[in-house]
């Protein structure tokens, strides 16, 4: 055990930590409510991409990843398909405020037109409803909690499309709105209508390498991992580049509090550090067990904080709070933290090193 | 065998305005193994710079200090810290014990500094507290303990370093005389018993009556004041 005086002083004189430990569990503890927020916010934004079974999307060159940026048509497919073992079929994406013609209230949905036999929509039953019949709606299961039920007919804002909803499966959702599947010469006739042209926003592409697809593509095409696709999703990279900055920033003033901290209580600690170097404690005995006492206490703190954040972040998760537990990112932020912890213990060792042993018997300096 | 401590030619001096102040003027000192010497003089007169030069806490200006036949000048600051922790222990004027260390942990505070597993320096830790009358006392912390029974687990730290050299600085200052007496006692039996070489600085007379020498400081110079007198 490296940290004897440490363990010891921090079970014995415990009051003295008190103050630090509570700023550095609310850090935590904040922490974990903004990762949960920020996992939230981003399963809002791109869970229906995310579950979607493809691997690439091939959008139009320069449409960063934006649906409604991009218009490709048939012949992109063809490029695709000509490749070995490649799967591609195309995808319409577009948001689409949808009234009830009965005075209902309306839904903001994303409206996926895909291709009946396609290998995106994974559920059976949600493809033969996309299938047979009257075109109409495959809506997001949240939606009949909602209240929306089979039946209900919906008329597409800005075409005058009025499309029953015919199916309810689990899809996600997409900048913010639930995803509806409907085939796509429907969403054609809702984004073009009489002037489709064989048009559509994107391609869904799996079973070859990125490099391969981009190759088959040409120069006019470019071809995305679906990761890379998120930055797409409207408020994506806006959201979580906030909320990294948001956390980052905690980081940072964790280390500095932990920091300050660790420099008082080194100033206070001044003679019983010269005694321990008089017994013959050398500089890194010293700092080892200064720098421990402090990753004990930032990781039982940070533990505490956590914990708690985790039973904020399950109680928000009933509610239309969009937070969702993600265990590597909450695991991440503590790991994170105690870290910084760490670091900023650090900026006192300086302060230990020159402590002189000589001020064990009262000689100052 | 050569002699515990050694102070040769020491020189040490303080910045004192323009000029310097000297407080150990071509100062020598020698320390046979159990021997006890006690040093008096006015306050400010340099004991305490005495001591931290003989601890290996500071550096002289010049001279040499050796201990145990080891030549300290020479030393990286990480060599005199090891010769240090291996050879010299100190008792101070106000025990100086850590606040949340029980008795027996401030014993095994010394033994884990050495590099010593915790569980094997317990019993050892104890069985020296018993020996100075601390029995009943190992596991109170230093604010449950009266000012006699701190001093002496001050003592029992120093011993547990089974050191060649103890330094003691005023270890009765702040004791009532029947206290004072004890700890010169335990002090001096120490040296013998263990052949510790033993520097204390006091004002106390008591240690008069154990003590080998009895050397005064002043001016930087070191006088034997015969221990009769």
């Amino acid at each position: 055990m490296t940290v004897f005086l440490a363990l010891r002083d921090l079970r014995r004189g415990i009051r003295r930590f008190v103050l630090l430990g509570i700023v550095v569990a609310l850090v935590a503890l904040l922490s974990t409510v903004l990762s949960g927020l920020a996992s939230g916010l981003v399963t809002d934004g791109i869970s229906g991409l995310r579950a979607l079974p493809l691997e690439h999307l091939a959008f139009q060159d320069g449409a960063d990843a934006t649906f409604s940026r991009s218009t490709l048509r048939g012949d992109a497919v063809e490029a695709f398909t000509a490749v070995d073992g490649v799967e591609a079929t195309p995808i319409g994406a577009t948001f689409v405020n949808a009234t009830s013609p009965d005075g209902g209230p309306s839904i903001d949905i994303a409206l996926f037109g895909v291709a009946s036999d396609t290998f995106l929509v994974a559920d059976d039953d949600a493809a033969a409803a996309l299938d047979d019949g009257e075109p109409g709606l495959v809506l997001d299961a949240e939606m009949a909690e909602d209240g929306v039920e089979v039946g209900d007919r919906y008329v597409m804002g800005g075409s005058g499309v009025e499309l029953p909803v015919v199916a309810f499966t689990d899809i996600g959702s997409y900048g913010h709105a639930p995803i509806a599947f409907v085939p796509l010469e429907t969403w054609q006739q809702v984004q073009y209508g009489a002037d489709v042209d064989d048009r559509f926003s994107a391609v869904a592409l799996r079973g070859a390498s990125k490099a391969d697809l981009q190759r088959a593509a040409g120069d006019d095409i470019e071809v995305l991992t679906r990761t890379e696709a998120y930055a797409g999703s409207p408020g994506y990279t806006a959201e979580t580049t906030t909320m990294t900055l948001i956390r980052g920033f905690l980081l940072v003033i964790s280390a500095l509090v932990v920091g300050a901290f660790f420099t008082v209580l080194t100033v206070q600690r001044t003679r019983q550090i010269g005694l321990l170097k008089a017994m013959g404690a050398g500089n890194g005995y010293v700092a080892r067990d200064a720098v421990g006492q402090m990753t004990i206490l930032v990781a039982l703190a940070t533990g505490v904080g956590v914990a708690v954040g985790i039973g904020i972040v399950g109680a928000l998760a009933g509610t239309d709070a969009p937070v969702e537990l993600d265990p590597p990112s909450v695991a991440t932020v503590a790991v994170l933290l105690v870290a910084s912890g760490v670091i900023g213990s650090l900026v006192a060792i300086r302060r230990i090193t020159q402590v002189e042993p000589a001020i064990a018997l009262g000689v100052e300096p | 065998m050569s002699d515990p401590l050694v102070l040769a030619d020491i020189v040490m001096s303080y910045p004192d305005g323009p000029s310097r102040r000297v407080v150990l003027d071509h100062l020598d000192l020698r320390l046979g193994a159990g021997e006890l010497v006690v040093i008096s003089g006015e306050s400010g007169t340099g004991k305490s710079t005495l001591l931290t030069v003989a601890g290996l806490l500071r550096r002289p200006d010049e001279g040499e200090v050796t201990v145990a036949g080891t030549r300290a000048s020479g030393l990286s600051e990480r060599k005199r810290t090891a010769l240090r922790r291996a050879h010299i222990a100190f008792v101070y004027q106000s025990a100086n014990l850590l606040p949340s260390l029980t008795a027996t942990e401030q014993l095994q505070l010394v033994g884990h500094i050495r590099g010593e597993r915790v569980s094997s320096t317990r019993d050892r830790a104890r069985r020296l507290l018993g020996d100075l009358g601390l029995g009943d006392r190992l596991d109170q912390l230093p604010h449950q303990l009266s000012g006699g029974e701190r001093q002496r687990v001050g003592i029992g730290r120093a011993l547990m370093a089974s050191p060649d050299v103890l330094i003691a600085d005023e270890p009765t200052a702040s004791l009532d005389p029947r206290l004072a007496t004890s700890v010169i006692d335990l002090l001096a039996d120490a040296a013998r018993d263990r052949g510790i070489a033993t520097l204390v600085v006091a004002h106390d007379d008591g240690y008069r009556r154990r003590a080998d020498r009895h050397l005064h400081l002043d001016a930087g110079k070191l006088t034997e004041v015969s221990v009769a007198d």
